[in-house]
């Protein structure tokens, strides 16, 4: 070190930054807002009638790069009315712990069943527990996480809907 | 034989290419690489229809635009289809447009999705939006056409494949269309369940889901899925067939082509028998019998040692009871381990056709360009091969001679005389009634040759009918076996040894008795032999079967669980790819591993087996198998009281398979016996009405059934309604 100087600049770098307001956040306690278009942890959704939208097409599987959703279909009778039409899901599994969260399933949906919420706390003990099922998919979350405003974050309409 | 046809040479989209003459349009794109899309055409279901007109094309020279389908490639023709015509491509999407008017577009509900020929043309020739404001045409759906097959009447886009295929390939007439124009619609007749052996094939027809299948339906998608090419072994045909597995488990089977075999088709026990893999009942352990204790679990190594030490105690006072449903792979390996290994050397084999015939050896699909086709024996030939049943069908419609000579042919004949109908056709002066069939056998050109009946010596009486004809090039002498691959299992017993002939049929105690398969349980005569036995093995599938006189069972496999070979009625070696896991060990590899223990070394992996087949040493003239029942006496004429000669026949739809499956169920034969016209006219029986069937102490009730084909004082009942009657019975109103 040829000029003693040098030194002391950096660390009046350092003491510089003492003073400032912090940047870390303290998260569990605070939690930052996801932006809108988050991709967090599916949901599934029912109609206002209470029908699963799901009708266990296995579009979103085979549209899915991760190969994470399993879907099982069996058909309505009138006893047991599950979907609107002929097929619901039997079995609607997706594995988290595969899934990369690129919200194909999403985009794949024909009928707006499955979509990307903004949970993003998904740490479990175990793999096994990252296995969400029907039911898990469907219940309502039961963290809710803060999102940003929509007007200031969320991007405006897309080309194709603005032309449309 | 006919000079080879004519070339001409056409040019579709620029490229020119040379057909025989009387090629149709499509294929002869398809030759130059150019693919003109179809819905209705299909030549297997006989000519073309022109229902769809999705295979528009330009012709130059016709003002209109054609139907490719429907025309035939002239020499210089000019056609241009949607590649490079804005017309034709105009014409196909205005079809699309149409078809879809009112088609309901529910693919993500629908079976097809995903293998539609509707969805694929919609989006490679179809427009992208349609134009259709106002609510389309609905019906209910979907709606059972039978048991096995759902028909949703809004996806039908009227291609009337389906209807040809009743009408024109299996000839049953009941599924048909009704009404006219926009309200058009499949049904079957009179609403009755479509209850026929091949009704199955319309599912696979059907370019759209408006026919699907109630066993396959929402159980996979066709991402979901792999096919694996293998062979069906529920009948002796061996039809080349497509087993769908998803997760692990067999979810549909789907034909697969074999132009010489099968021509494509399925019955529907091939098609939809395959979920008896997933029966409740299904063993997945082995079961040793322990003294105080009854059946009981125990691991495969325990089994191995029960099964080890019983058939050292037999010593070679061994026999072997086949179902025919082995491969030859676990008929080879049980059959050394019975010969070379114990020193045994009897077995039960539920068939044992004569190879006198080879031959004559031909494809099946000789059969359809046959001139004259004869058909000798008691059973029908539907129930027991029945693909063959279709060429026989397709030979008569292309004009061919087809007689049955039998308890319910043609020429009327008494049960059990096909060996001297045989004998009688051979002889250089015929009896009257077949004078003319002789002589119209003599001077054809191809003549196919059926035998469907239990005698096993049918081969060797055919094949001197075949000789005397002096059969040649594209003709073919065919001898129904049983079982389905009886004749590879009898093949391989014969390899595994030289025979030195013990005939179980005394009443002395036997050592042990090996059981092999499901249907061998079924046989009395096994029945019989498990009672003298004091160690009885048994391989099988399910439990309330196997249970009964067994020391050790095994659980056995199906055939979709199986890698191996099978030989089907023409002879011809087939492989079949294990399509699922079976829960535990296969019989080969059990079968194996004892056979080690006895010093002889089957290696279960290798194909020795068939090699060995290969150079099949000539049948001895000792051969030690049980015979056949006897050809029974000329027949009695009905007696004034109702006496008449019982002609049984082994349903197709029977068997434990197809019990274990209940969309099946309708398919069984019904309880009821089959009268010839005459006799129940004169007995004042008529259709529907209840009769008893007597024979000594055994009666039956059953519906009687009116069958103007039979020969008088016969009546024909199933196997498996007539249990305990003896050959003559005498038959009463109820
Ligand atoms: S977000 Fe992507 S990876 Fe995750 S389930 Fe959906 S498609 Fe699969
Ligand atoms: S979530 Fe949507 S794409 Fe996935 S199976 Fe259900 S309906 Fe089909
Ligand atoms: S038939 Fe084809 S196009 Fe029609 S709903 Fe089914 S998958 Fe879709
Ligand atoms: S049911 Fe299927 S095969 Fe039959 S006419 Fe309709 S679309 Fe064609
Ligand atoms: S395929 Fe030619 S009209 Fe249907």
């Amino acid at each position: 070190m040829q000029n003693p100087f040098e030194g002391a600049k950096g660390f009046a770098v350092t003491l510089g930054q003492i003073f400032r307001k912090p940047i870390t956040q303290q998260y569990p306690e605070y939690k930052r807002p996801v932006y809108p278009r988050f991709r967090g942890r599916h949901r599934l959704h029912r109609h206002e009638n209470g029908l699963e939208k799901c009708v266990g097409c296995s579009l979103c599987a085979a549209a899915c790069p991760s190969d994470c959703i399993r879907v099982v279909a069996a058909e309505n009778s009138p006893g047991n009315r599950v979907s609107p039409g002929e097929r619901y899901a039997r079995i609607y599994e997706i594995n988290l712990s595969r899934c990369i969260f690129c919200g194909y399933c999403e985009l794949a949906c024909p009928f707006d069943a499955i979509t990307l919420g903004n949970e993003f706390e998904l740490s479990e003990y175990s793999r096994d527990d990252l296995i969400y099922t029907k039911d898990m998919l469907l219940r309502p979350p039961t963290k809710t996480m803060p999102v940003a405003d929509r007007d200031l974050y969320d991007t405006p309409d897309p080309v194709w809907k603005r032309e449309s | 034989m006919s000079a080879p046809p004519e070339q001409v040479t056409i040019t579709i989209d620029d490229r020119s290419v040379s057909v025989p003459k009387g090629t149709g349009l499509v294929e002869s794109a398809l030759q130059a690489g150019i693919e003109i899309p179809v819905f209705c055409y299909e030549p297997r279901l006989g000519p073309p229809l022109g229902a769809c007109r999705m295979c528009l094309v330009e012709i130059e020279g016709l003002p209109k635009l054609q139907a490719a389908c429907t025309l035939s490639a002239q020499d210089g023709m000019v056609v241009r289809t949607s590649a490079t015509s804005a017309q034709a491509a105009d014409g196909q999407e205005g079809v699309l447009e149409f078809i879809l008017l009112n088609h309901p577009l529910d693919c993500p509900d629908c079976d097809k999705g995903g293998e539609c020929p509707l969805q694929d043309l919609t989006l490679r020739y179809g427009p992208g939006t349609s134009r259709m404001v106002v609510q389309k045409r609905t019906f209910d759906k979907p709606i059972p056409i039978s048991p096995l097959i759902a028909l949703d009447r809004e996806r039908c886009i009227l291609c009337y494949r389906c209807t040809r295929f009743s009408e024109q390939v299996a000839e049953d007439g009941q599924l048909v269309a009704l009404n006219r124009g926009a309200s058009s619609i499949i049904a079957t007749f009179e609403d009755e369940p479509y209850r026929a052996h091949f009704s199955g094939n319309v599912i696979d027809l059907c370019p759209v889901g408006a026919l699907t299948s109630t066993v396959y339906r929402f159980r996979a998608r066709p991402w979901e899925i792999q096919n694996v090419p293998t062979v069906c072994a529920m009948c002796p045909v061996g039809c080349n067939v497509w087993a769908t597995t998803r997760e692990g488990k067999v979810a549909r089977v789907l034909a697969r082509n074999h132009p010489e075999v099968d021509g494509g088709w399925l019955c529907d026990k091939g098609r939809f028998a395959h979920d008896h893999l997933r029966a409740a009942d299904r063993l997945t352990e082995p079961i040793r019998r322990i003294r105080m204790r009854g059946l009981v679990a125990v691991p495969w190594e325990e089994a191995l040692d029960a099964a080890d030490e019983g058939l050292r105690a037999a010593g070679a006072s061994v026999c072997v009871a086949f179902s025919g449903g082995e491969t030859v792979e676990q008929a080879d390996a049980l059959s050394r381990l019975v010969r070379q290994g114990l020193g045994a050397d009897v077995a039960l084999l539920p068939d044992d056709p004569d190879p006198a015939l080879d031959a004559f050896r031909a494809p099946l699909a000789a059969i359809r360009s046959a001139n004259v086709c004869l058909v000798v024996g008691d059973e029908p030939v539907l129930e027991r091969a029945p693909i063959v049943d279709l060429w026989l069908r397709a030979a008569r419609r292309g004009g061919a001679e087809v007689v049955t000579v039998g308890p319910a042919g043609a020429i009327a004949a008494p049960p059990g005389s096909a060996a001297a109908i045989c004998a009688a056709l051979a002889a250089s002066s015929p009896p009257e009634e077949l004078r003319e069939l002789a002589r119209d056998l003599r001077e054809a050109d191809r003549v196919a040759l059926v035998w469907s009946g239990d005698d096993d010596t049918g081969g060797r009486h055919l094949a001197g009918l075949a000789a005397a004809l002096e059969l040649g090039e594209g003709s073919g002498a065919y001898f129904l076996p049983r079982t389905p691959n009886g004749r590879g299992v009898a093949q391989a017993w014969r390899a595994a040894g030289d025979g030195r002939g013990i005939d179980p049929s005394g009443d002395e105690a036997l050592g042990a008795l090996i059981v092999s398969g499901d249907e061998a349980l079924r046989d009395t005569r096994v029945v019989a032999l498990a009672d003298r036995a004091r160690f009885v093995l048994t391989t099988a599938m399910f439990m309330n079967e196997a249970a009964g006189q067994s020391h050790v069972i095994l659980p056995g496999t199906g055939y979709l669980e199986r890698d191996g070979t099978v030989v089907n009625l023409e002879g011809r070696s087939q492989r079949l790819r294990r399509t699922v896991e079976p829960p535990g060990w296969d019989e080969l590899a059990f079968f194996a591993q004892l056979a080690r223990r006895f010093g002889v070394d089957v290696d279960p992996w290798t194909r020795a087996g068939v090699d060995e087949l290969a150079a099949l040493p000539a049948r001895s003239g000792t051969a030690p198998v049980v015979a056949a029942p006897a050809a029974r006496g000329p027949q009695r004429a009905a007696g004034a009281g109702g006496d008449f000669e019982l002609v049984r026949y082994r349903a197709l739809f029977s068997g434990a398979a197809v019990e274990r499956v209940p969309q099946l169920a309708f398919q069984r034969p019904a309880a009821e016996v089959e009268l010839p016209g005459g006799d129940a006219s004169r007995l004042h029986i008529a259709t529907g009405e209840r009769v008893v069937l007597r024979s000594g102490e055994v009666s039956r009730e059953l519906a009687a059934r009116v069958n103007r084909r039979l020969a008088p004082g016969v009546a024909r009942v199933a196997e498996e309604h007539a249990d305990g009657l003896a050959d003559s019975v005498r038959i009463e109103k109820a």
